[in-house]
């Protein structure tokens, strides 16, 4: 998946899952649209099956400091990354 | 320290309308809410009774999506009245978000719609993938205290929360604890009600222990009938209502419109059996009622009687009654116009009365057409009496045996 592909389908979770259309890619998602931990947790299980499969606990903790679009993609990246060198080994 | 609370916003949505100017329409034209029981697709089609106290016209919200994410029907319904309450109490945006209102709001079980959705996906459920469609929220939608924290969330409010969830007794326990918390000036202002949301569980209830009315199903609007000869149960009902109490001293100060006065409340329990009515529990909350209030029955203009319409529950009111009061109050039963709004019946009763206060008229039971011997020692009501109402009492009694009184005062 490409870093476009990624924040298409962010914006589209944002969208249809927020009801929050077209945010910036460095907006602060609390301050500015009142994204709360209720949302992240959602987000996660977005997430979850973006990528179909499941976040582990410590990866799911490391996303609860994301503020922005940009910050989700390079998680998404992150997770794809670390997924991709665990399948080589 | 004692102090005096007055009620300075009201609002309901009823299965005869929503707001004062509909509701005391309906209440003086007689205008029944019972509907037919609606298909849920699970079990409305093993019920016997098919009759329902139905808010059948649109509610129209405008809720941010921060807001409903985390709401069920029921918080839909908490919500909107609690709105219309602080729209019209008209309290600074300073004060409700100061911490010195607080909310005593409750259901009797939260949402038994989200908690029905979450069921299905439990027992249907084949792998983790399909677990997961139950949400973060789905427990916050549903959870017994959703109309009190969703009321605090969507509006700020910052005070103590109560959240009692005591059946039929819910939103008069709200009424009552949110007044003792003014009276003793643990809040100034207290944001209190009740509401449920449309449940054929309920019923399901009702209908097992034989309590609910099955011989008008083809006539809904015949049904209940408090105290009437052929009453044969209650008929549940999904509603809301709200009222603002304030401490007396501070509403005059701001200028606020005292609707009435809270004069009074009690509540105990019958410490027996958790569903037959009881006589000796019910007389004394109505004397500790009048104790509360400091008033001798001789005062009382108004009765709204729990009055369900089930066989005994409606003679032991009755008798307990006439026991206290005697013949000289109006005894009415709204239940007969909505049917029993469960945790709702309480604030949506005590609103009824307030509208008959305020505009001077007495509602009268409707479908009581042959008042049964046995209930016949109380002054019932039968048409529309345009009558002054200067001190009423708000009666109500749940399942687990708990019993409450509100004696609420035309002001000045």
């Amino acid at each position: 998946m490409t870093r476009q592909e990624i924040e298409r389908e962010i914006k589209n979770i944002f969208q249809r899952e927020f009801e929050i259309e077209n945010p910036g890619m460095d907006d602060d998602l609390r301050e500015t649209y009142e994204f709360d931990s209720i949302d992240a947790i959602e987000l996660l299980l977005e997430i979850e099956k973006l990528l179909g499969s499941e976040l582990t606990q410590e990866e799911k903790k490391q996303a609860m400091d994301i503020r922005t679009i940009n910050q989700i993609c390079d998680y998404i990246e992150r997770i794809i990354q670390i997924r991709k060198s665990s399948a080589e080994k | 320290m004692e102090r005096r609370v007055v009620i300075t916003a009201c609002s309901a949505i009823t299965p005869i309308g929503h707001g004062k100017e509909q509701i005391t329409e309906s209440l003086l034209s007689g205008k029944s809410g019972i509907k037919p029981l609606r298909e849920d697709e699970l079990i409305s089609r093993f019920i016997h009774s098919r009759v329902y106290g139905t808010v059948d016209y649109p509610v129209s919200y405008d809720f941010k999506r921060q807001h409903r994410k985390t709401m069920g029907p029921v918080a839909y319904y908490a919500c909107q009245v609690a709105k219309e309450v602080l729209e019209q109490a008209g309290l600074p945006q300073e004060f409700v978000t100061s911490g010195n209102l607080g909310i005593a709001f409750g259901s009797i079980h939260g949402s038994p719609t989200v908690q029905r959705d979450i069921y299905k996906i439990f027992f249907e459920a084949k792998d983790k993938a399909s677990y997961q469609v139950i949400g973060a929220v789905d427990y916050l939608k549903s959870m017994v205290h959703t109309t009190a924290v969703n009321i605090s969330k969507m509006f700020g409010i910052t005070g103590r929360i109560i959240s009692s969830g005591t059946a039929c007794t819910t939103s008069s326990q709200s009424i009552g604890y949110g007044y003792e918390a003014v009276k003793y000036g643990l809040q100034e202002a207290m944001l209190c009600g009740g509401a449920d949301e449309y449940d054929t569980i309920t019923v399901a209830v009702f209908d097992n222990l034989l309590a609910c009315s099955t011989a008008f199903n083809d006539q809904p609007h015949r049904t209940p009938r408090p105290f009437d000869k052929l009453r044969d149960g209650l008929v549940v009902a999904e509603g809301a209502g709200a009222v603002m109490l304030e401490e007396y001293e501070f509403a005059k100060k701001r200028g606020a419109t005292i609707l009435a006065e809270l004069i009074g409340f009690a509540c105990n329990s019958n410490g027996g059996d958790l569903i037959l009515p009881n006589l000796g529990g019910i007389t004394k909350t109505l004397h500790l009622g009048l104790k509360n209030a400091g008033i001798s029955a001789s005062e009382l203009d108004l009765v709204s009687a729990h009055a369900t319409a089930t066989k005994m529950g409606d003679i032991i009111e009755a008798q307990a009654i006439s026991a206290v009061f005697g013949n000289h109050p109006y005894v009415i039963a709204l239940k007969s116009y909505i049917g029993h709004t469960m945790a709702a019946c309480g604030a949506i009763e005590t609103i009824m009365a307030l509208h008959m206060m305020e505009e001077g008229f007495i509602a009268p039971t409707i479908n009581l057409e042959d008042i049964d011997e046995r209930c016949a020692m109380i002054k019932h009501v039968q048409k529309v009496l345009q009558h002054p109402v200067k001190t009423a009492a708000i009666q109500n009694f749940a399942f687990g045996g708990v019993n409450t009184i509100l004696l609420i005062r035309k002001f000045p």
